[in-house]
């Protein structure tokens, strides 16, 4: 109790109550009001002598003070410069969006625009891929097409090189004296038959002229040989069939040094080593 | 729109309905005690349309921090009372406010007040009216110091030359009167 009345007579109550002190003294002097019942009574005798005197010192506001308050807090019960306080940033801020809105419009406008460039200009992409692709195509065929030309050419112009080249060397014979050109003549065996060979006497070449050879076509297990007859024996000059095909005109055998008679005969595949006279199908002189 | 009614509630009544943001406690809160803070406040900024600028911002804090207001720690008028006490002390001591040029010598506040007081007494107080001002002068001046002039008890002991005990003395022995005055 002692203790109670001599925190009361400190003074340090009416300080409290009239807001002098710090937040921990303020704390220290709810703990003793909670504790001591006589401090929270003399704190209410203070707080209420205080609340009289101030009372008693009223000052009247101004007439609409309250309705001026009233509206400041929001809720009022409908007063009119709330609601025209109010209103005004409502309206405000429904314009603010307008302006975005068109703002973001003209973005959509403008990114919709560019779409459609996009697409447009993928379109055309795609159809000049495909056209580029189609042309690529048709220059494949065409340049394989002119390879297949160009091969035939080539060919044609080596046959025609080859074929000139042996017409000339043919030609050349007859101003030759060491070419001997012999006529084979059919014998009894096929009448019909015949065929010439060229001689070099010097160069020993001997040739046959393609163009020029007129002998059935043999079956698959039979071949032509050439014969010649070097002082009434026969040596052979090499075996050959008959072809269809003319693309060559020279074909050259064996060589020979000496020759009187050049004879061919009719033998089984490969040859034989001496010839079958009954077999002979065309045989001639070489002329002095 | 001049209410034709004052309101009037228990202090638990206002409490409840302060802190449930109920507006009819800050009508009954203005009916009951708009006078006396005004006064408070008047007595600290005398400038009647910034001392009605300072009640209305005492008025709209007193709404917005209600959920603070802890009944056990005292009463609500004692805790309003130095929300008006603190804002006038603020305001007081605002650059703006000295550079307004408006206001006065803080020496004259009282006069200005007492010379407006028989005007504005309360008229159901009317009675105590000799008691108050029969408080003894020296102790009147501390108590008028800290409690109207915005001096903290620090300050009003550094200003009267006094020590802090004697000053924490006399605020005690100044409302001891207005208690004998009101009991």
């Amino acid at each position: 109790m002692e203790e109670g009345k001599a925190y009361i007579e400190s003074g340090i109550l009416e300080l409290y109550v009239l807001g002098q002190l710090n937040a921990q003294e303020q704390a220290e002097v709810e703990a003793m009001a909670l504790q001591y019942p006589e401090i929270k009574q003399e704190m209410a005798a203070i707080e209420i002598a205080m609340e009289q005197y101030a009372l008693q010192y009223s000052v009247s506001p101004a007439e609409g003070l309250e309705e001026k308050i009233l509206g400041q807090i929001g809720h009022a019960t409908g007063s009119e410069p709330a609601i025209v306080k109010e209103a005004q940033p409502a309206r405000e801020a429904v314009v603010v969006p307008i302006g975005n809105t068109a703002a973001y419009d003209n973005k959509i406008k403008t990114l919709r625009l560019a779409l459609v460039a996009c697409v447009a200009l993928l379109l055309v992409s795609v159809v000049a891929l495909y056209s580029a692709h189609n042309e690529l195509g048709s220059a494949k065929v065409q340049i394989a097409e002119l390879t297949l030309d160009r091969q035939k050419f080539t060919s044609t112009v080596n046959f025609m090189k080859q074929t000139n080249e042996d017409l000339q060397k043919i030609a050349d014979m007859n101003t030759d004296p060491n070419w001997k050109i012999v006529k084979l003549a059919g014998t009894t065996m096929d009448p019909n038959a015949n065929m010439m060979v060229y001689w070099h006497v010097t160069g020993r070449h001997v040739m046959m002229d393609n163009s020029k050879m007129h002998l059935p076509v043999t079956d698959q297990e039979h071949q032509y040989q050439l014969w010649a007859l070097v002082n009434g024996k026969p040596v052979d000059l090499g075996v050959f069939d008959v072809k269809n095909d003319k693309s060559k005109i020279l074909v050259n055998m064996k060589e020979i040094a000496s020759a009187q008679t050049f004879a061919v005969t009719l033998e089984k595949r490969g040859g034989s080593p001496s010839p079958t006279m009954d077999q002979m199908i065309v045989a001639g002189n070489v002329s002095i | 729109m001049a209410p034709t009614k004052k309101i009037s509630l228990s202090e638990e009544e206002l409490v409840s309905k302060l802190k449930a943001q109920d507006t009819l406690a800050i009508r009954a809160l203005y009916d009951m005690y708009s006078g006396a803070l005004l006064g408070v406040i008047s007595r600290i900024i005398p400038q009647t349309e910034v001392a009605e600028d300072l009640l209305q911002e005492t008025f709209i804090k007193i709404w917005n921090s209600a959920i603070s207001y802890d009944p056990s720690k005292g009463r609500l008028f004692t805790w309003m009372m130095n929300i008006a006490r603190n804002l006038s002390i603020d305001k007081l001591r605002s650059k703006d406010f000295r550079n307004s040029g408006k206001n006065q010598d803080i020496e004259n506040n009282v006069d200005f007040i007492d010379s407006q007081k028989e005007i504005t007494f309360n008229a159901d107080l009317l009675g105590i009216k000799d008691m108050v001002t029969a408080l003894k002068p020296e102790f009147n001046a501390v108590l008028n110091m800290v409690y109207f002039k915005g001096y903290t008890h620090v300050e009003a002991a550094e200003e009267l030359n006094l020590p802090l005990g004697t000053v924490k003395t006399r605020i005690r022995m100044a409302i001891l009167e207005l208690r004998k005055n009101f009991n």
